[in-house]
């Protein structure tokens, strides 16, 4: 059965792009992929799909405004420079979005939108709305107040919880990680990715944390874990490569790359 | 004894030109007074309003949004817009900025209140302004109907603050409010100032020296 050929028909996508898809190695930024990827996602909405980008990389971006190299430990440190980033990194996105005519807007969460009700309501109607506009929201975790991403991960799993908040109908983590492998590729040569998941089951799980998977800052368990968000919402799911922001279009077009967690086709159930 | 810290509370209506449009001469007046009040020492947080008009004329709308949700859509929007003009202005000083958005309800949990205030002394002790307002995507308290008031008590509150300039205009002249205990200063002898102060405190003060103060009503009703 091909399980990507839903994947031609999705109205409303979010898109998670990690720090490693947005910057250089050496941590500055790289424009040519934040440029082409405000491309893809200002053509994607022109097509119909309604586009949430959640984005990571305000910290980097902060180090690297600041003229510092090495990323500070201090969680205090880290909130004041992803102070200084988000500014710098919404400018940059605005500037390329700008360039395709295509609005952006703003919104930073804490993880806390889920267990706050009212929060809940506030977050969830304000992005609806601004999808209504043709905007393109762009999310991030609001670092100053809460510390979650940067305690426990890549915003894999706020990507989750805004996908069920504003009931989209696919997410796409984007990041040096290109998929799910049977084994660890850097030393089974037979390894291969794992295309379809239909069921996280705790084999699965259990090869997504051995050691060698865990071959990125993000990881694979919080990716693991964010699709499990989104099946239990009954959204699909799929974690590819980030290096070409153009990966999109393929996966849109129903291309088998990447791990893609399928949703069951029953009626959906919101779960935040 | 460290450094005196100032919340400095800009209305957006000061930053506007004609047909309602951000000025750029105002707003790099306001870089510069506000770079300059940090240049000589002291650490300064500004407080700003302007997310929805700059939203509104970003969209292109012919009015301010009326409902709740299209405010906070708007409000998304010219955020980003706001830190924007921020950024470019004091860039011209070579002062960086950081953009700290808040919803009101923060100051009822103290772990978050701490962790506030430790960015905010961490940006304070790199030498960054941090450029504060309300996270209006999310909350729906203030949304800008009291153009940030409370907003700028609750800041004064986290970052311990010795002052608070409750009105800067882009001249230059401003007045400054303590959080707390109610003193005031009147800088560079604004005698205009000076004198609605007396008459609103029914004091003498003296200039360029910090006087108690006793304001009639709620601080947000001084004007000048």
């Amino acid at each position: 059965m091909d399980y990507r050929e839903v994947l031609k028909n999705k109205k409303r996508i979010v898109v998670k792009i990690g720090t490693s898809s947005l910057s250089y190695p050496n941590g500055r930024m790289n424009f040519h992929s934040i440029e082409k990827l405000a491309y893809v996602l200002s053509a994607v909405r022109r097509r119909g799909v309604q586009v949430i980008l959640v984005t990571s990389g305000a910290i980097g971006i902060g180090a690297g405004r600041l003229g510092i190299t090495r990323r500070p430990q201090e969680l205090a440190k880290k909130q004041a420079l992803a102070a200084v980033g988000q500014a710098e990194l919404m400018k940059i996105y605005q500037k390329f979005f700008d360039g395709y005519n295509q609005t952006v807007a703003q919104v930073l969460l804490t993880k806390d939108v889920v267990t706050i009700p009212v929060l809940n309501r506030n977050a969830g109607r304000t992005l609806h709305k601004l999808l209504d506009m043709d905007i393109i929201p762009i999310i991030n975790e609001n670092d100053t107040i809460a510390t979650y991403e940067i305690v426990f991960g890549d915003n894999d799993t706020l990507s989750a919880i805004v996908a069920s908040l504003v009931e989209a109908d696919l997410l796409v983590m984007l990041s040096d990680i290109d998929g799910l492998y049977s084994a660890d590729p850097r030393t089974e040569a037979t390894a291969e990715i794992i295309h379809s998941v239909l069921e996280i089951t705790p084999e699965l799980e259990q090869l997504a944390s051995g050691a060698g998977s865990s071959f990125s800052t993000g990881g694979m368990v919080t990716k693991i874990s964010a699709a499990k968000i989104c099946l239990r919402s009954r959204i699909d799911c799929i974690i590819a490569s980030g290096t070409d922001p153009a990966i999109i279009f393929d996966l849109l077009a129903g291309k088998e790359i990447g791990t893609h967690f399928v949703a069951s086709q029953k009626k959906a159930v919101r779960h935040v | 004894m460290g450094k005196e810290t100032i919340v400095v509370r800009v209305e957006i209506s000061t930053l506007l030109g004609q047909h309602g449009k951000i000025s750029p001469g105002k707003m790099d007046r306001l870089a510069k007074v506000i770079t300059n009040l940090h240049n000589s020492g002291k650490h300064v947080l500004v407080v700003t309003s302007g997310a929805i008009i700059l939203g509104a004329e970003k969209l292109k709308l012919q009015n301010l949004p009326d409902t709740l949700v299209e405010m906070q859509a708007t409000a998304a929007v010219g955020q980003a817009e706001l830190i924007r003009w921020y950024q470019r202005s004091f860039d011209e000083y070579s002062q960086i900025v950081a953009q700290v958005l808040l919803t009101s309800d923060i100051i009822g949990y103290p772990q978050r209140v701490k962790n506030t205030r430790n960015t905010f002394n961490t940006l304070l002790n790199m030498s960054i302004i941090p450029i504060i307002n309300e996270n209006d995507p999310v909350s729906s308290s203030d949304i800008e109907y009291d153009d940030n008031y409370p907003l700028a008590l609750m800041v004064a509150k986290i970052a311990q603050a010795n002052f608070i300039v409750i009105k800067m205009e882009t001249n230059g002249k401003y007045m400054i409010v303590p959080g707390g205990s109610f003193k005031a200063v009147v800088v560079d002898g604004e005698t205009e100032l000076q004198e609605k102060l007396e008459s609103i405190c029914n004091v003498m003060i003296p200039r360029d020296t910090a006087v108690e103060l006793q304001f009639p009503s709620s601080i947000g009703e001084i004007v000048f």
